[in-house]
């Protein structure tokens, strides 16, 4: 047994120190940032970490270290401290084993910090008692523990069997790193998972094959909220391979997607000849209420619901008065459709489930969650249920929780005994195992005086995106001074099923806020970007002083600045060229934490409407410091790519209650061929935690690709995708 | 129904059906799943493989089609991560998820193949497949680089 001198650490005697990793490495940078964390502490040579997955299931039987359960400090301005943490009854020994809400970094990172270091402690006082030296005169870097008094010298590898007897008299009184003391962290360094996935040998939960294992081919009611009705397996029960047909329950738990909707899946000896089958047997579908539901229908449902009152969240001053005395009144209306997460690899897991015991292998990105709803659905005990966390081909807001396991496990419960490998067809990912972000129209009204200042603002948010915040993130205080603002949020019906999603609630909100900023500028003849500044500075930089003031003022006009100046803001642009702008700090009202990146993109649009995105600039807020900065260069490259999308492709329209798009070719992901060819990202560094990386360059994208489209075009697109839209012009 | 396809050097005897789009044949029957399923309808781009040195998807290609012909998959291209493109998308650390990569340095190898010095419309216009994270912009360095590995 390599010997374990915490639950994160094993010291092999050749010194490889293996650092274990509760979250699912989803191409975000996880499995490489958080040994990074732990290294740092632990003071070891990090040519000789290696990572692998942590277990859930010892999640659940071992109680967090008491040293790990006290995060000190006073949040976010605090270099010692933490951030507000999102750890609400996660006392298992690898506390946040979801990942999710960019906050891998953002909450793990200092219990993570402390890990490390305790283990550092423990190597130490271990050396120093086979010595009989004070531990205080012993020196630890590289993996290497020196005394320089007596000239004395060992290795981790060689002292780790005795360190991980020797427990630490007070554990805690560990003190962890600031961050201007960090040498590892902060420093750009490749990832664990890459030699692994340029071999082919980097194991994602559809790759899994066990021996004796069956595969499932599942297909659930295409109209959300129907169910299966009968379906006819003697049809197909002699096609090649074809083993058994297993009835997908409608609703069978956890209301997750897929459940939904009831089903049917089929089992054979291959995956293809269970799909083959699937596809030839007769099912007859109750569709339930919601067959004639269209995206018109529910277009109509959203404008009943903006005319009712609603629900006021933020009501400051006399927005009707100064309605009522403003020079000029400008009105728009803004829309976002439904849209999948849409990740690479369709959802699928493979279980084996026996009388006392449960094993699944899937790439999911709550492993804690499922743990335990396969225990609930299968009456057998949390302790005896198993997860094989393996790579996940993206998620994007959750796109890998839940559903994918809970199906393959009540398909396998229903074979005990044998493993199974449920896998989804993509249209099936798209079409029934997904959450959307919702459909939301966003109806404006500002009032402008007489030297084009908004005086009063008053926004209808017509959504169903009732998780948490995301129906206001970003609309109930804006960053601009606008003296009287009223927002309302008005909740029509449907029977979609809403989820996250990449760039939460921020990126529709931005994507209004920053459009209709812009148009105010325009109205009024004046440049977007000193109009946005102006609009910033006229903020109270104190919290709680009017609406929109807030500690982060001055950052935001820093990052503003700072972008402008790296686009070549207002230098001249060839003919049919326009740059535009925005920016976002996917700031929770709730709280401060906030991640400021701002935008500039430069845009050429051709008289016959062809859209082509030439460069991109990225300011973006690093605040104390950013763990593994190559791994947020990555992620911002990507999102790039990933909010092009959503400004000119992708939507999910309804037709008879169903999801059109179910597949590439109606649902676009763009090419290499519209990448932009000049990227610049520089950080900006502020003193404060950021909230994370995963998301923070989304919501910017489509209103500074829309506002140089209008600069071009002299249209206005108040909805995505740009796909749906005539963008020829002169 | 037994049928043998050529894949990495290796024969291999096959019990499916011959009209199994390739791609399930080389994960489920051959056991080699470094080539991924993303869309089954030949659009995505994550089943590519290179039949006789071209790219190919490979779910849209019925396995009896691709008998007698020389199928390569990530696996072939080097037992440890030494071809060119493999050594260039290292040292730009391209794969985010990861899942579409053994598409895509397949098509940058059979790009290399026709164009030894892609520039960057060769690269626009034979870089066909889809990476939802959007890991084009290292991409794209990482051809150039590989073409530079292999001079």
């Amino acid at each position: 047994m390599v010997p374990e001198i915490n639950a994160w650490i094993t010291i092999a005697p050749d010194d490889t120190v293996t650092i274990r990793v509760g979250q699912t490495e989803l191409g975000t940078g996880t499995l490489t940032v958080n040994p990074m964390m732990v290294a740092e502490e632990l003071q070891c040579d990090w040519k000789k970490v290696r990572a692998e997955y942590a277990s859930a299931n010892r999640d659940v039987k071992e109680k967090a270290p008491e040293w790990t359960l006290k995060i000190p400090g006073s949040g976010e301005t605090d270099p010692g401290g933490a951030a507000p943490v999102e750890l609400r009854g996660m006392d298992g020994v690898y506390r946040r084993m979801i990942i999710h809400s960019s906050g891998n970094v953002r909450e793990s990172r200092y219990y993570l910090q402390q890990a490390g270091a305790e283990a550092r402690e423990r190597l130490l006082l271990a050396a120093a008692t086979e010595w009989g030296v004070p531990v205080s005169e012993l020196v630890a870097k590289d993996s290497i523990i020196t005394h320089a008094k007596t000239k004395r010298r060992t290795t981790y590898g060689a002292i780790a069997a005795k360190a991980a007897r020797t427990p630490l008299p007070d554990p805690s009184k560990i003190k962890i790193k600031t961050p201007d003391k960090y040498t590892l962290l902060g420093t750009e360094q490749k990832h664990f998972d890459v030699p692994l996935k340029v071999t082919g040998e980097a194991i994602y939960g559809i790759d899994v094959r066990l021996p004796g294992m069956l595969y499932a081919a599942a297909r659930a009611c295409p109209v959300w909220g129907g169910d299966v009705k009968s379906y006819n397996f003697e049809a197909i029960r002699n096609m090649p391979g074809v083993h058994s047909v297993v009835r997908l329950p409608f609703n069978a738990l956890t209301k997750s997607a897929n459940f939904l909707c009831g089903g049917a899946a089929v089992i054979a000896d291959s995956w293809w000849r269970a799909k083959t089958a699937l596809d030839a047997m007769p099912i007859e579908w109750d569709y339930g209420p919601a067959a004639a539901v269209t995206s018109a229908s529910l277009y109509e449902d959203h404008v009943a619901a903006a005319k009712l009152p609603g629900e006021p969240k933020t009501n400051e001053g006399n927005v009707d008065e100064a309605m009522g005395r403003a020079a000029k009144v400008v009105e728009a209306v803004y829309s976002v459709p439904f849209s999948p997460r849409a990740r690479m690899e369709p959802g699928n897991a493979t279980v084996l489930v026996t009388d006392n015991r449960v094993d699944i292998w899937s790439g999911d990105q709550d492993p804690q969650g499922l743990l335990r709803r396969a225990a609930k659905l299968t009456g057998i005990a949390p302790e005896n249920v198993y997860i094989h966390t393996t790579f996940q081909g993206g998620g994007y807001g959750s796109n890998g929780n839940g559903p994918q396991g809970e199906q393959a496990v009540v398909v396998a419960n229903a074979l005990r005994g044998r493993p199974v490998k449920t896998l989804w067809t993509r249209e099936e990912d798209w079409g029934t195992g997904t959450r959307y972000r919702p459909m939301s129209i966003c109806f404006f009204k500002a009032g402008l005086d007489a030297g084009g200042w908004p005086i009063a603002m008053e926004v209808r948010h017509a959504t169903t995106w009732n998780l948490g915040d995301m129906g206001y993130r970003g609309l109930s205080a804006p960053p601009y001074f606008v003296p009287n603002y009223r927002l309302t949020l008005h909740s029509p019906k449907t029977h979609v099923p809403i989820g996250t999603r990449r760039g939460t609630g921020a990126a529709p909100n931005a994507f209004y806020m920053e459009s209709f900023i812009d148009e105010l500028a325009h109205v009024t003849g004046k440049d977007p970007y000193f109009y946005r500044r102006e609009l910033l500075a006229r903020n109270p930089a104190e919290p709680k002083q009017g609406i929109g003031g807030f500690a982060h003022r001055d950052d935001f006009l820093k990052a503003l600045d700072m972008v402008a100046k790296m686009s070549g803001w207002g230098t001249p642009l060839p003919e049919g060229w326009a740059r535009g702008i925005a920016i976002d700090d996917r700031r929770r009202p709730t709280r401060t934490t906030s991640t400021i990146c701002a935008q500039v993109h430069t845009v050429e649009v051709t008289r016959r409407g062809q859209l082509k995105l030439h460069r991109v600039d990225v300011a973006f807020e690093q605040g104390f410091a950013l763990m593994n900065p190559l791994s947020v260069r990555k992620q911002i490259e990507g999102q790039i790519a990933w909010g092009y999308d959503d400004t000119m492709y992708q939507a999910t329209t309804l037709q008879d209650g169903r999801a059109v798009e179910r597949n590439f070719d109606k649902f676009p992901v763009s090419r290499m061929n519209e990448y932009p060819k000049q990227i610049n990202i520089a950080f900006l560094k502020t003193n404060r935690w950021i909230t994370g990386a995963g998301e923070e360059a989304i919501p910017q994208i489509p209103p500074a690709i829309l506002n140089a489209v209008f600069k071009i075009t002299g249209k206005r697109f108040r909805s995505i995708p740009l796909k749906n839209h005539d963008l020829s012009w002169g | 129904m037994a049928f043998t396809l050529l894949v990495n050097g290796v024969q291999y005897g096959v019990d499916a059906e011959p009209e199994t789009p390739l791609l399930w044949v080389l994960r489920d029957s051959i056991g080699l799943t470094g080539t991924k399923y993303g869309c089954g309808i030949g659009q995505c781009g994550a089943c590519t493989v290179l039949i006789d040195g071209l790219a190919v998807r490979s779910c849209f290609l019925q396995a009896s089609r691709a008998i007698g012909k020389k199928i390569t998959t990530i696996e072939g291209l080097s037992t440890d991560g030494s071809h060119p493109v493999q050594l260039a998308w290292k040292e730009f650390d391209v794969p985010q998820c990861g899942y579409c990569q053994s598409g895509q340095i397949l098509a940058a190898v059979a790009l290399l193949e026709k164009q030894p010095k892609p520039t960057d419309a060769d690269i626009d216009a034979q870089m066909t497949n889809a990476c939802r994270c959007g890991t084009y912009h290292r991409i794209r360095q990482a051809i150039h680089r590989a073409a530079a590995l292999r001079a």
